[in-house]
């Protein structure tokens, strides 16, 4: 009966992202937060291994407390207990340091024979969380993931690579991070959503975790890439296809 | 006052945007086209719970409140009104009379196989001479021993040709009008039912609408709902409630129409630029959203007042009647935005300028509503 634990990030939802026109900077005075999409399959293959195998799902983020809000989301997906890791000082957290504090929290406060992560958050996508959890737990890391099966002590996981799959086998405790093709996470029914509330909710913060996690990088600023469309107008001759090849070469897309 | 939803509202109105995105949006249009009743869809929504939303676990129900109901209606019918239609009636105008005025043994029997999308209810009112007077109706129920005899003629009944069950609203005692109607749960097996013809609609073509015929259709005395004589305040109770579903409709309608007007100004390129820049565009577009907003709240309003057990009749047909004709009139101006495309079939906006139209008239006609607002504002 497997102790997992699935790790979801809490994103701003990128539909909502706006751009001002001549700073570039970004405008969030509008925007929602969502639970970062593959973060969902992880969620989902969480619970799926539960129904199968038996055994508990905790589901974890870290964040600042405004990132309390998305417990109720994820706790309607499936989960038996949350924990939410909240604290002033984690805003704009980089990857080594969310690393750090779930490996604070997974040794000193939860049980864990399995940990799930998606395989890069719908922000910044640096796939660095799961494989630097991992290492910090001392643990085994599957990446690509789009298959898991539990035997006994053993997990074997298909992993799927751009030259083929490969099947892995590891023993337990492991960690594993997953593809979005390994599930179709389920969509939250009524009664799911009402029954969240009533979940148990372990709450951290710095201090309960006794370390101080600080940062490795320091952002200076953030700006939109800038996109222009030039709208140029190409006949569909062949003799036309000189003249895209030529507008790319000028406009620096190729060379 | 406080304007925000409460965290489960705000994730069950995600949970609804999803669904419709992931089982309706693909399959709207066709079947808008083909007329076909979506009877797949009904598993999927008793699965989510959305069957019952208002009523006790007991009878099946999710055990929620009008204003969640009004939300998932609402998401759903952005992406297919008809679909919302059946969610809405289902919810207002079957099981709400039955959880109203029902015993105990007619809930568990009734609610629930409904509730569990196994049974598909229907409400029988309107007849070919009582629309929006129903004292002017004919259909009749005799009592013979302990068997009530039914025998009568109703039509536009949505989910008629269906439908398992049937709350009907017939005449008992022809000398006192509308106070000599009762209601009545008339299961299909009772026999003596039968479709008659079955209506090609303008719009919300995917929900089935019929005549139904009762001939010497026979229950048991006990399939009475409620008392003799209390037929018209079960039809305007229930019409109270389904009017916020009607109107949550209307503003999921409206949503879809601004969505698309939306994109499709900032795509559409015309004199070198795209339209929405051109003033005429954005007002039309300003108009729609500001509307959409009050419509909304009122709409909201009415929810809540119901769930908070305060009046809610008024409320409900100023939601109703405010949200169906702004809705009527910005579906059009939708397909106006769009131009020749927005007049093909296949373009959203055509389906939904003809789905907004009939929830102007259904559940009680705007002229009806204003009845109704007048009775409570002049008394």
């Amino acid at each position: 009966m497997p102790n997992i634990v699935a790790c979801f990030k809490w994103v701003i939802d990128e539909a909502d992202l706006k751009v001002a026109a001549h700073s570039r900077e970004l405008i969030l005075d509008r925007v929602s937060y969502k639970i970062s999409d593959y973060d969902r399959n992880a969620l989902e293959e969480a619970v799926r291994l539960r129904e199968q195998y038996g055994g508990q799902v905790t589901t974890v983020t870290v964040g600042p407390p405004g990132a309390r809000q998305s417990l109720k989301d994820a706790l309607s997906r499936g989960p038996d207990q949350g924990c939410l890791i909240a604290d002033t000082a984690f805003v704009d957290l980089e990857p080594s340091q969310t690393a750090a504090i779930l490996a604070a929290a997974l040794r000193s406060r939860l049980e864990y024979d399995l940990i799930i992560c998606g395989e890069g958050s719908s922000d910044l996508y640096a796939q660095q969380v799961g494989p630097r959890l991992a290492e910090n737990l001392g643990l085994p890391v599957i990446t690509y993931v789009n298959k898991i099966i539990l035997e006994e002590n053993l997990l074997i996981a298909e992993r799927r690579l751009e030259d083929g799959i490969e099947v892995v086998s590891v023993p337990l405790p492991a960690l594993v991070t997953v593809l979005p093709e390994i599930n179709s996470p389920r969509i939250p029914g009524l009664k799911q959503v009402l029954a969240a509330a009533k979940k148990p909710v372990i709450n951290l913060n710095q201090k309960d975790l006794g370390e101080d996690f600080s940062p490795l990088l320091q952002t200076l600023s953030i700006q939109a890439a800038p996109s222009e469309r030039r709208r140029l107008r190409f006949g569909a001759e062949g003799a036309d296809l000189k003249k895209v090849v030529d507008a790319l070469i000028r406009e620096g897309v190729v060379s | 006052m406080d304007f925000k939803l409460t965290e489960e509202q705000e994730l069950i109105r995600a949970s609804a945007r999803e669904f419709a995105l992931k089982y309706l949006e693909p399959i709207a249009a066709e079947i808008d086209e083909e007329s076909r009743f979506p009877m797949e869809v009904m598993t999927k929504l008793a699965e989510m719970d959305w069957l019952g939303i208002p009523y006790p676990a007991e009878y099946g129900g999710a055990g929620a409140d009008y204003l969640t109901f009004a939300l998932v209606v609402e998401e759903i019918s952005r992406s297919c009104a008809s679909t919302g239609f059946t969610l809405s009636a289902t919810t207002g105008l079957v099981m709400n009379p039955i959880y109203q005025f029902g015993t105990e043994e007619q809930k568990k029997q009734y609610i629930t196989p409904i509730a569990k999308g196994e049974k598909i209810g229907a409400f029988a009112l309107t007849e070919p001479g009582a629309g929006t007077d129903p004292g002017a109706a004919t259909t009749t129920a005799v009592l013979e021993g302990d068997t009530y005899v039914i025998n009568g003629t109703k039509t536009f009944i949505s989910n008629g040709p269906i439908a398992d069950v049937f709350v009907v609203i017939a005449v008992t005692d022809k000398s006192k009008g509308a106070r000599g109607l009762s209601g009545f749960i008339v299961p299909k097996e009772a026999g003596g039912i039968s479709v008659g013809k079955h209506f090609q609609k303008m719009g919300l073509r995917a929900s089935q609408t019929s005549e139904i015929i009762f001939k010497d259709c026979r229950i048991p005395r006990q399939n009475l709902l409620g008392k003799e004589g209390q037929g018209f305040r079960i039809a305007m109770q229930s019409l109270d409630t389904g009017r916020i579903g009607i109107a949550a409709q209307a503003i999921g309608i409206l949503q879809a129409a601004l969505d698309e007007s939306i994109s499709y100004s900032k795509e559409r390129v015309q004199f070198g630029k795209p339209i929405s820049v051109n003033q005429a565009i954005q007002w039309m577009l300003v108009d729609m959203a500001t509307d959409l907003a009050a419509a909304r709240f009122l709409t909201y309003y009415a929810a809540d007042c119901k769930d908070k057990g305060l009046p809610s009749s008024k409320e409900a047909a100023m939601a109703k009647l405010f949200a169906s004709e702004a809705v009527s009139r910005h579906a059009s101006k939708a397909v106006q935005i769009h131009g020749g495309i927005g007049y093909v079939k296949g373009t959203k906006v055509e389906r939904l300028m003809r789905d907004a139209k009939i929830t102007e008239i259904y559940e009680g006609t705007s002229e009806a509503q204003r009845m109704v607002i007048a009775g409570n504002i002049l008394r």
